[in-house]
């Protein structure tokens, strides 16, 4: 029986598995919608990953998390290690593409960029109060303009004369985009505008200040627009590679801290199947009024956070 | 003829000054004993707090504006009469009046002793102000006090700094916490020189008898950013404590001993010329300096902290990014406004930390 790896990401808008073994190579791996609920997109990850995985094969023996639902996910499965999703997509990347320099990563509601020298991450920025040209602003947009966001990549490759739209914020950008299709412009260099424009906002605000070195790779759900990929190479002037599996380089990192961390915990897939709820608790033995998220599997809590401190300590009567 | 109780508080005026890291323990020392009038200690700051202060504030002021009147209206509720603002080096020193018109527009019925104010003025007119507090307060008390509380902020500071060097590598978890606690419950009820000196005494040497397991080349950030949200943990979500529980020896310059006493700003700034030029605000090149010379002692990473448009910090992050890229050292950028839940600092240091530990990791490998 050999060993394998299962590392999970769950975002804001997609939920992301991979299955690895002993060599890093992705044996079973899944893209779905989170659609607001990612105990319920978990569910529907394991039973797609179980279908394609081999069990009389592999075993999994470690399991790892991350994405901003990891502390949830990593309760409901008990994974062996809950990661920040910088450092996943990080050490993910980093095993695929060993020379990379600079990683540029949109994802549905945040942005980053990571700069590694040597295989390792040197430096990295998130972008902070503003979710000004990540994920969801293209879809709201795509929307507005009646077309698919997956369309963007052709429709902005027609375009001859991309509009300028304003970058700076995605209020002004948005307002900027409403005024320029009353205007007239065409919808494909409104198109094309549109995806200069995150790539533009990008490089001004999140990559602001940070040396982009090459080899540059582009990764996150946005990368899937070609229309992005093609702005962002012509402004940073060096190709930008874009990896068939690049949504998947958070579970992939994921799945590789699990295996890195030398440590077994079991794991099966009938987690999908067990009876998960989450409870909102209000401490309120001070003025804070934390409110602390209990986990319960089959009706036995075992996880508990978002206490400030020990008096709102509830005490998981499994684990600890 | 009954000899005359020192702490006697019928008929005194009652004193508040917005909370403030651990300052209002100083201030309240001071007050009680230098000048003879009680002091309304305001409670911890929690969410409530914030909610005052958001609701009776400007909406684009910054947010130690919100954080510090939430903190008077707490104080006025618990029934001070005479508030203080120190002011402060940039739009801080505005805030006095305007934080004294919202409240009395909100009707609350007190005065208020702003700093900011006083700044130039002759010494007999603090003198006044005191008298006017406290009519029968004693000259010499007065003086002998204000020496030590200058001390007793120093003791404050340098605890603190011991405080976060060590905590994160403890033997026995909770034991620096149970310290600093002891510490600031001792300063907070001490009411003669000799109590702070003592209390400073006992909290340095448990300090340095507890057990540390430290390595010799342990992780090392530097904490650099605005004067109020870099030093109250309130407002910066107790950013240190939370990476020294990482394990990271946390440093930073900022407080009021070097800050105020040291005045490092005119010392720094003739040093900083490599940089800039003229004054860029209030603390920039004390920010600029401490990071470079955070940059030459080889630290591992340094942090940079402010409230959400803080224009004279927003000013020198580009002067940081120059040092992260000529001493190669990684900055991290935080901006704090109103929001109260943790999750996404708790992401950024997270990274931070995976980050500077696995470079320190292969560096040394």
């Amino acid at each position: 029986m050999k060993k394998a790896y299962i590392g999970i990401d769950i975002g804001s808008i997609s939920t992301k598995g991979v299955i690895i073994d002993g060599e890093r190579n992705i044996i079973a791996s899944a893209y779905l919608w989170t659609e607001g609920d990612p105990v319920g997109a978990v569910r529907r990850l394991l039973s797609e990953l179980k279908n394609q995985f081999d069990a009389d094969e592999y075993t999994v023996v470690a399991s790892g998390t991350t994405g901003s639902a990891r502390r949830l996910i990593g309760a409901m499965i008990g994974a062996t290690i809950v990661k920040n999703e910088i450092t996943a997509h990080a050490v993910g990347t980093t095993s695929i593409h060993p020379d990379v320099r600079t990683i540029l990563e949109i994802g549905g509601q945040d942005s980053k960029i990571i700069l590694v020298e040597n295989g390792i991450a040197v430096d990295y920025a998130m972008n902070t109060l503003c979710a000004a040209g990540t994920g969801a602003f293209l879809s709201s947009q795509a929307h507005r303009l009646g077309v698919e966001v997956e369309e963007f990549g052709e429709i902005a490759k027609k375009s001859k004369h991309p509009t300028p739209i304003a970058a700076r914020c995605t209020v002004f950008a948005e307002s900027d985009l409403v005024h320029k299709i009353q205007m007239g412009h065409s919808r494909e260099d409104i198109i094309a505008g549109l995806c200069r424009a995150v790539a533009s906002n990008y490089l001004n605000n999140v990559a602001k200040g940070k040396k982009i070195v090459s080899p540059v790779v582009f990764q996150g759900g946005v990368s899937k627009n070609s229309g992005v990929v093609r702005a962002f190479s012509e402004y940073l002037g060096v190709p930008v590679r874009v990896d068939e599996n690049g949504h998947l380089m958070g579970a992939f990192g994921a799945a590789i801290l699990s295996m890195e961390s030398k440590r077994e915990t079991p794991f099966s897939f009938d987690v999908a199947d067990m009876d998960f709820v989450t409870r909102e608790v209000n401490c309120g033995k001070c003025s804070n009024n934390c409110e602390i998220i209990c986990v319960s599997r089959n009706g036995t809590l075992i996880d508990s956070w978002g206490n400030r401190c020990e008096r709102g300590d509830i005490r998981s009567r499994v684990n600890k | 003829m009954a000899k005359k109780n020192k702490n006697q508080t019928v008929g005194k005026r009652r004193l508040a000054f917005p909370a403030f890291s651990n300052y209002g323990t100083a201030l309240k020392y001071f007050v009680e004993q230098g000048v003879g009038a009680e002091y309304v200690m305001p409670p911890e700051p929690t969410k409530k707090t914030m909610q005052y202060g958001e609701m009776n504030s400007p909406d684009f002021v910054c947010t130690p504006f919100k954080h510090t009147l939430g903190s008077m209206i707490e104080a006025l509720e618990l029934g001070a009469d005479t508030l203080i603002e120190l002011g402060g080096p940039c739009r801080l020193g505005f805030y006095g009046e305007l934080q004294r018109q919202i409240l009395t527009d909100m009707g609350y019925e007190f005065t208020m002793i702003d700093f900011d104010s006083l700044k130039d003025v002759k010494k007999s007119v603090w003198i006044d102000v005191m008298k006017s507090v406290n009519p029968s307060m004693k000259m010499s008390t007065m003086l002998v006090e204000a020496t030590n509380t200058f001390r007793m902020i120093r003791y404050l500071d340098e605890i603190e700094a011991l405080y976060h060097a060590n905590m994160g590598f403890e033997v026995t978890r909770g034991a620096y916490d149970k310290i600093y606690r002891e510490f600031l419950l001792d300063m907070n009820t001490a009411s003669s020189g000799t109590d702070i000196k003592n209390a400073y005494k006992k909290a340095k040497t448990a300090m340095d008898d507890e057990p540390i397991n430290k390595p010799a080349l342990p992780l090392r950030v530097g904490i650099v950013g605005e004067y109020f949200t870099v030093m109250d943990k309130y407002s910066n979500l107790d950013l240190e404590n939370k990476l020294c529980r990482m394990g990271v020896e946390v440093h930073r310059f900022m407080n009021v001993t070097n800050y105020n006493f040291g005045s490092s700003e005119p010392k720094l700034f003739v040093t900083a010329k490599q940089y800039m030029r003229f004054s860029m605000g209030p603390t920039s090149a004390t920010n600029v300096k401490t990071a470079e010379n955070y940059a030459k002692l080889g630290y591992d990473g340094i942090i940079h902290v402010k409230s959400f448009g803080c224009t004279p910090e927003v000013d020198i992050m580009p002067i940081l990014s120059r040092i992260s890229s000529e001493y190669h050292i990684p900055i991290l950028y935080l901006s704090y406004d109103t929001q109260t839940s943790d999750t996404g600092l708790d992401t950024r240091l997270e990274a931070f930390y995976d980050m500077i530990s696995l470079k320190k990791k292969v560096l040394k490998g």
